[in-house]
This record gives structure tokens, sequence and C-alpha cells, in this order.
């Protein structure tokens, strides 16, 4: 008999700087052909720039505007953050309470899964009046909607959709049902809930950015973008496009991160070899 | 017969969807007794019924008609008490538990202290000689090894009696054989009275005190056979001419009815 890791200590973030580098290598290769390619055709047929800037003139653009992109984030990040988290939370605890109660579960999920299938970011005229245009709460109302729905629904898949073989092992053990939720519901939903803050913060993002193109204080990103366009300096508009997609590229990381540290177990942690 | 049966059953009957015209007749009218310390093997085909029997002892289904006493109470008392551990099919540990949790997870439900599950557990995983691994995580251990910290977290709230639902079934045959030769071991070293499910004739006669043979349609107790091979049964048991003997005298009971079965 074998254990497939080492023995005496559990491997706990699998790979490494090399393993990581090495599985980047073809992604950062492709994405250097594209934009290869994007500069060559903008520069061989002379494309006009309100179509397609040049990834160069992208760049200069970024150089010369960052200080202030950067200060725009700073409002888009805290309007994201706070959309995510107070998403998050309400998702997270209306799962809770609606997984308690397997009458109303069925239909409430139901619903919540019909919602997730409309256009929420279609909302932002609506918030921005309701909250009004330069308020962070119409901005972080939008995200948190957004947000709101995924976790909700896979919060409540998860605590709901237990292993039999789990529950048969908890009732054996006469496990009170304060027991099975913590110490098998929620752990089980662990890696659906994060299967949903990964999607939720990238939603977030689009929804502040969205929300902003409809107007709020004109330091924010989703402004400068909006405004950049029409005046039209389209390389900077350009520019602030390229930030809110690292952005959400960033909030992705910063979740995946979050997972691999609070759940080395899982299999889309570990990927099933060690 | 027994001095002190550990566990009773009188006319036990089980029916799945009774009074529908879906209505099977899982087991009719089983009387058993179990006494301390005995290796008992369920053995029989499938849709014997044997599993539901076991089910029914362990309070994870109730019987339509009949009675069970395990450790002089009843069944639902006795899983309350904690009188027993289970070992299923599948291993079933939390994946998001080390090996060490895992085991002692019987005992946080129980409200043991840390320290003395810490301990407790500690004791097991040498029991079932893992303890190298007791802060592994599931995924990183064989089939084998995930099935013998089922068994230590069954085994670790020191339970009287331990059931076991064809705890064997998915292993590969060296592992198979190799496990039944540990789990030998585990119950002379605790003398816990074992209730095992199995379909494989061999796996019975090699581990069990006793066997009891039952037949399909509706699951009926065919024979009840005493394997008096002496413990500590090796690889050398297998050898025996005592050993084939007594898997013929098992075969031809199964086959008895088989053979009942297609003549009626």
């Amino acid at each position: 008999m074998t254990a497939h890791a080492g023995r005496g200590r559990p491997m706990l973030v699998a790979g490494g700087a090399w393993d990581t580098a090495r599985r980047g290598l073809p992604v950062t290769v492709t994405a250097l052909v594209i934009l290869g390619a994007w500069q060559l055709v903008v520069r061989l047929f002379d494309v006009p720039s309100f179509i397609l800037p040049a990834p160069t003139d992208i760049a200069s653009a970024l150089v010369d505007q960052l200080t202030t992109i950067l200060s725009a984030s700073r409002l888009t990040v805290s309007a994201v953050l706070l959309g995510l988290v107070s998403g998050s939370v309400a998702g997270i605890l209306v799962a809770l309470v609606v997984s308690r109660f397997h009458r109303i579960s069925g239909p409430v999920l139901g619903v919540a899964v019909i919602v997730n299938c409309a256009p929420i970011v279609a909302l932002a005229p609506i918030f921005n009046n309701w909250f009004g245009v330069t308020s962070l709460a119409s901005k972080a109302g939008v995200a948190g909607v957004m947000v709101f729905f995924p976790v909700l629904v896979n919060t409540a898949r998860g605590l709901l959709q237990v292993a039999p073989l789990h529950l048969e092992l908890m009732e054996s053990l006469a496990a009170r049902p304060r027991q099975i939720s913590l110490m098998l519901r929620l752990p089980n939903a662990l890696p659906y809930l994060f299967n949903a803050l990964k999607l939720g913060s990238t939603l977030a993002v689009i929804g502040v950015i969205v929300t902003e193109y409809f107007g709020g204080p004109s330091n924010a990103l989703g402004v400068y973008i909006a405004q950049q366009a029409s005046l039209p300096r389209f390389a900077e508009a350009w520019a602030g496009i390229l930030v809110a997609s690292l952005l959400g590229l960033a909030m992705f990381g910063v979740m995946s991160l979050l997972e691999r540290l609070l759940m080395p177990w899982h299999e889309s942690v570990h990927g099933g070899e060690a | 017969m027994p001095e002190s049966p550990i566990i009773r059953i009188d006319g036990v009957t089980k029916q799945f969807n009774p009074g529908t015209d879906r209505s099977v007749t899982a087991l009719a009218d089983i009387d058993l007794t179990i006494a301390e310390g005995e290796f008992v093997s369920l053995l029989g085909p499938s849709g014997c019924g044997k599993s539901t029997l076991l089910r029914i002892m362990a309070d994870l289904t109730p019987p339509t008609a009949g009675s069970v006493s395990l450790n002089g109470k009843s069944p639902a008392t006795a899983r309350r008490d904690r009188d027993y551990g289970m070992v299923f099919q599948q291993a079933g540990l939390f994946e998001w538990r080390s090996v060490q949790r895992n085991v002692e997870l019987p005992l946080q439900v129980a409200g043991v202290a840390k320290q003395e599950r810490r301990a407790k557990t500690a004791a097991m995983l040498d029991l079932v000689r893992l303890p190298e691994f007791a802060r592994h995580f599931p995924w990183q251990l064989s089939g084998g090894m995930q099935q013998r910290v089922a068994i230590a977290r069954a085994l670790s709230a020191d339970p009287k009696i331990l059931f076991m639902d064809e705890p064997l079934g998915a292993l590969d045959e060296m592992n198979r054989e190799h496990l039944q030769g540990e789990l030998l071991r585990i119950w002379s070293d605790t003398r816990t009275t074992v209730v095992f499910v199995t379909h494989s004739i061999t796996e019975a006669v090699f581990l069990s005190s006793r066997i009891v043979v039952m037949s399909p349609r509706p699951g009926r107790i065919a024979a009840s056979i005493d394997v008096d091979l002496p413990y500590p049964r090796t690889a050398e048991t297998r050898t025996l001419p005592a050993f084939f003997d007594k898997i013929t005298e098992v075969r031809e009971a199964l086959h008895g009815m088989t053979v009942a079965e297609d003549a009626a």
C-alpha cells in the first residue's frame, strides 16, 4: 500500500514557482502573439483610432494618464469591494436560512435562478436614481445584486447537496441538526461558495463600471472611460478599459488565492494528483 | 448457543412501499441472536436484504414488523448511546478534514474534550497502523488506507458493536486480503462484536466465527454455519483443507436455495 504523497507532511498549496511559470508560458506567448498581430494590423491597414488604437498607443496613453486613472480606480475599487462583500454576505445569509427550511428552499432557489438570468446590470440607471448618481451606494448596489444571486444559488446548493453517505454517517453517530450543519453542510458548501465568489468578483467589476457609465462622481473609472470615449480620445478610453480588465483579473486572483488557502483539500486545488 | 446475546432480532419483517402495487418484501420474519464477541457475516446474493437487515439493526431504517434489541436497548437508544460504529462500502471520509480529524468525528459529535479526542485518535491510528498519516488528507490516501481510516473512525468512540456493510467491496483483491487480515487483528485487539455484510464466500469463511446465509425474495435466513477454524487466522489458513471444506459447505447452503428457487 502506498500513499500518493510524500510521507510525514501533507502538501498544502501544490506546485511551486517553477510549475506556475511553466504553466503560464503558453498563455503569455499566446497573448504576445495576439498583441503583435493587433499592432501589425492597425499599422499595416492604417486603422483609424476610433475603431481600434494600436497597443503601443494605448500603452503610451496609459503612461500619460496613469495618475488620473489610478485615482479614478480608487473610488471604483471601493464600490466593487463594498458590492462584493455586501452581496456575498447577504447571499450566504439567505442561503443559510433557505436551506434550513426544505419546503421553501425549492421555490426560492427557482426564483433566484430565474432572476439570475435577467441582465441585472440593466438596473444601473434605476439605482442611480434611487441612491443618487454620485453616491457609492448606487454603484455598490448594482454590484451587490449581481453578486447576491449566484452566491445565494451556489451556497444553497452546496448546503443541500450533501452526499447521502455522509448524511447517513452523521445519522449513525446521532449527530444533532446543528452539528450536521456545522460539521457537514457548511464545509460541503465551501467549494460551491468559492465558485460563486470567483464569478461574483468579476461581475462586481462589470456592475460598477457599467453603472458609472450612466453617471457618477467625476473621478470614477467608468465615468473616465465614458468621458474619454465621447471626447473622443480613444487611446485614453482603451487605457481605462485595460485598467478595468486588470481590476477584474485581480479580484478573480484574490478569490482564487483565498480558495487555495482555505480549502487545500479540494480537488480543484490539488488537481487529484499529489 | 450464545451465553449473552448482544444483538437479538425477533420476527423482523421489512416491506418497501407497503400497501401499494410496488410493495416489495425485503425481509420476512427474521430471527437472529448474536453473542458478545462474535464475528458474524451476513452472506447472500444481492437483493437478499442483508444490507437492509444491517440498517435496521443500526436504526437507519425502521422494520415494518418485529423488534430488535442492541446491548439490551432499542436500536434508537443504542444509536444515541453510540453503542455501535459503522463502516460503509465507501470510506465516506470528509475530504475537508485531515485523517486525524476524520477519526475524531464521532468523539467530537459526542462532545468529548479536545485533548481526550487527540489521545484517542492517536491510539486508533496506531490500531489501524496509520499513525504517520494523521495530518494527511483523504485524497492523499489509497482506497485501502481510506477504508482503514473509516474503521478507525468507527471504533474511536469505543463501540461494543461494529457494523460493516461490504466494507472491502470496493477494493482490489490484493488489498482486500490484506485488509481481511488487518480486520481480524483489530477484532482480536478490541474484542468488539462484528456484524459484517458481504457477498463473498471466501471472505465470509476467512473472517467469521459464524456465517448467516440469506436467501432472496423475500430475504430469509437459509442457514447459520459455525466456522470452527481456529484464530488467529493467517494467510496459511487459506491453504488448509478445512478452509476449503467450509467454503464448499457454505457454497452448498447458498446453492441449495438457488436450485430450489430455480425449480419453483
